[in-house]
């Protein structure tokens, strides 16, 4: 190897390490151990270790390269015995069995299988005494993928497919010996795939699996005949128009099914609607749970309602579900996530927790409506609502689904539907309390508005806040930028500062 | 150093010295109750109850600080102590009679101190009016 063709002056380490071995005399015996692996050698042309291969060029002197390559790796399987081997024959042994760099041409792409099984072999060879010096050696031109070409003398694209491949088959074959460990471990880390790899589920715990998002086509023929339907229950302007009201169909017939893709004229649909064009995320849960409570009970919803569930809507928005009665609502909470996730499309605002509700069901869930994907591409203005009587207990409840989804989101496991009406029970009580706490603290300062001192002093209660930690701190450490300036004082341009103190 | 250890020792024998005075009160009490309701109160109960008491203790002495820091105040006042009873209804409607009675009490002595003052005035006037 020492007439290789090497245009750059550097030496580099094999350089010197082949030199040095050339000219002084061998003192080891040369044996030919195994005649099988030499038969598979053929040139060793493919890309060495980022190190070496920087450095060195192609050869046009394949056969002579590969005689010699070969002879050399004879050598080295030779040399397998621990007694036999030193210093002088282990430097060889790496400066042979090292894959060494070359331009890449169409063939390299099949050398690829030869250089590892040639490791490999060599590596067999010598396992039974393999030596420390040479495994770190060998480690360091396996990392580098073989067929890659080398990173700064890239003349010729590899197609991705082809590599894998080779690659693959390469692995593959020489997974065959009986392993090394070193060697099982170094080809499994090669084992390459370019596509992007899929979520790593534990086999010990399927249960805490994310469910893949189910993402049905709509059937546009089913759309259009729930669209007649609708139209013949009342006026085509009302629907058309008032698509944000939820009740503004009543089904003859209508079979609750829990199906979520058929799209079939209810209300729940419109809700969807509601939600998309105002950009809501609060609306999905008091929209729906006001809605679908009210068909389990009666099959025909009335446009008060209609117009009263709006308005609750819109308290939500404007409440934060703080105070609230204590009413339970069974079937439209855990409804309502279920519906929300059958209409992916239309949420504009996603929760992507919202997927991984528990597939149960209750009976009365009625299924959504072609309205959303009817009203989508009409794109009406919204409706002035009107805001009708207030549903006081619906909406207090209903805001705190969204906690509630959140919490078996977190939980990774599926949930109970009477767990979740306990979590939110919890979660009323607790809101009650803070904000009643609150209240009384800027009462007891002698104000009107809560302050961040009421919180600050609520916090330290909780014991959040403590002596060590401060309020500053926390908003650092957990809210993000927008909300930070809010609250720590920063400077500004101009020497302003904001908020002012 | 020796005087920081001194003093640290001292605390701490303070410490149980009120936490001794704490359970002494405590097992009085449960003796009270134990013969009203003829039940008995084994001697680790009384202990978990006194040392109950001991650190509920030390948090409400943090949270009044707190309150009359926050009302910004130096002085804890009675408001302090029924924002720390609110959350027991009976607790506070207690505290709020006492400090209603405590109110009157209070009105009750100035009103006094006031008619002496007056009477003492009025007394002094004469005898200067007399000469």
């Amino acid at each position: 190897m020492a007439d290789r063709y090497r245009p750059d002056s550097e030496p580099t380490t094999r350089t010197l390490l082949q030199r040095v071995l050339d000219t002084a005399d061998l003192r080891t015996p040369r044996r030919r151990r195994s005649r099988r692996t030499l038969a598979q050698r053929t040139f060793l042309e493919s890309p060495a270790s980022k190190r070496l291969s920087s450095q060195t060029k192609t050869t046009t002197r394949r056969r002579s390269h590969g005689a010699r390559s070969v002879v050399r790796l004879a050598h080295v399987q030779a040399n397998g015995d621990l007694e036999e081997q030193t210093p002088r024959t282990l430097l060889k042994n790496i400066l042979l069995t090292a894959p060494e760099s070359s331009i890449v041409m169409p063939d390299s792409v099949m050398k690829p299988v030869e250089v590892s099984k040639v490791v490999q072999s060599s590596r067999q060879e010598s396992s039974q005494g393999s030596l420390e010096l040479q495994l770190p050696e060998l480690e360091p031109s396996l990392t580098l993928a073989p067929g890659l070409p080398a990173p700064g003398k890239r003349k010729q694209r590899l197609r991705l497919s082809v590599f894998q491949q080779e690659v693959n088959q390469g692995l593959t074959r020489s997974q065959e010996p009986p392993g090394n460990a070193d060697v099982s471990s170094l080809t499994s880390s090669l084992s390459l795939t370019f596509a992007t790899p899929l979520q790593p589920q534990s086999v010990k715990r399927p249960g805490l699996a994310r469910r893949p998002l189910t993402r049905r086509a709509v059937d546009i023929g089913a759309l259009l005949q729930g669209l007649r339907d609708n139209s013949l229950a009342s006026a085509p302007p009302d629907i058309v128009l008032e698509d944000t009201q939820p009740f503004s169909q009543p089904l003859v017939g209508c079979s609750p099914s829990v199906h979520h893709s058929l799209p079939h004229p209810s209300h729940i649909g419109i809700e969807d609607t509601e939600r998309a064009v105002s950009h809501r995320r609060q609306s999905i849960g008091p929209g729906q749970q006001s809605h679908i409570s009210l068909p389990c009970s009666e099959l025909q919803p009335q446009p008060p309602e209609v117009t009263e569930a709006v308005g609750s809507q819109e308290v939500m928005e404007a409440r934060k579900s703080k105070e609230s009665s204590e009413d339970e609502d069974t079937s439209g909470r855990p409804a309502g996530p279920e519906l929300a996730s059958s209409t992916p499309d239309l949420l504009k605002t996603k929760q992507p927790h919202q997927f991984l509700e528990p597939p149960s069901l209750p009976p009365g869930v009625a299924v959504l409506s072609s309205e959303p994907l009817e009203s989508m591409p009409v794109r009406l203005p919204p409706r002035p609502r009107t805001a009708g009587p207030r549903h006081h207990q619906d909406p207090y409840k209903a805001g705190l689904s969204y906690y509630a989804k959140l919490f078996s989101f977190y939980a990774k496991m599926p949930m109970e539907k009477k767990a979740l009406e306990i979590v939110e029970k919890c979660l009323d009580k607790y809101f009650q309390h803070l904000c009643n706490d609150l209240e009384v603290f800027a009462d007891h300062a002698g104000r009107k508005t809560v302050k961040v001192e009421d919180l600050e002093l609520l916090m330290r209660r909780q014991g959040l806040v403590t002596d060590q930690i401060s309020l500053h701190v926390l908003v650092e450490r957990h809210l993000p930028l927008e909300y930070r300036q809010l609250l720590i004082p920063c400077a500004f341009t101009g020497n302003s500062v904001f908020p002012t103190q | 150093m020796e005087e920081v250890e001194a003093e640290e020792q001292q605390g701490f024998s303070h410490q149980q010295r009120l936490k001794a005075a704490v359970h002494y009160t405590v097992g009085c009490l449960c003796n009270e109750v134990a013969s009203d309701k003829e039940i008995q109160f084994s001697k680790q109960t009384v202990a978990a109850i006194s040392e109950l008491t001991f650190r509920q203790c030390e948090m409400f002495a943090k949270d009044l600080e707190m309150f009359a820091r926050h009302a910004k105040r130096n002085t804890i006042s009675t408001d302090d102590v029924k924002l720390l009873a609110r959350r027991s209804n009976s607790l506070l409607k207690y505290i709020t009679e006492k400090n209603e009675e405590i109110a009157q009490l209070n009105l009750e002595r100035k009103a006094k101190k006031k008619k002496q003052a007056e009477d003492a005035n009025q007394s002094s006037r004469e005898p200067a009016g007399g000469e």
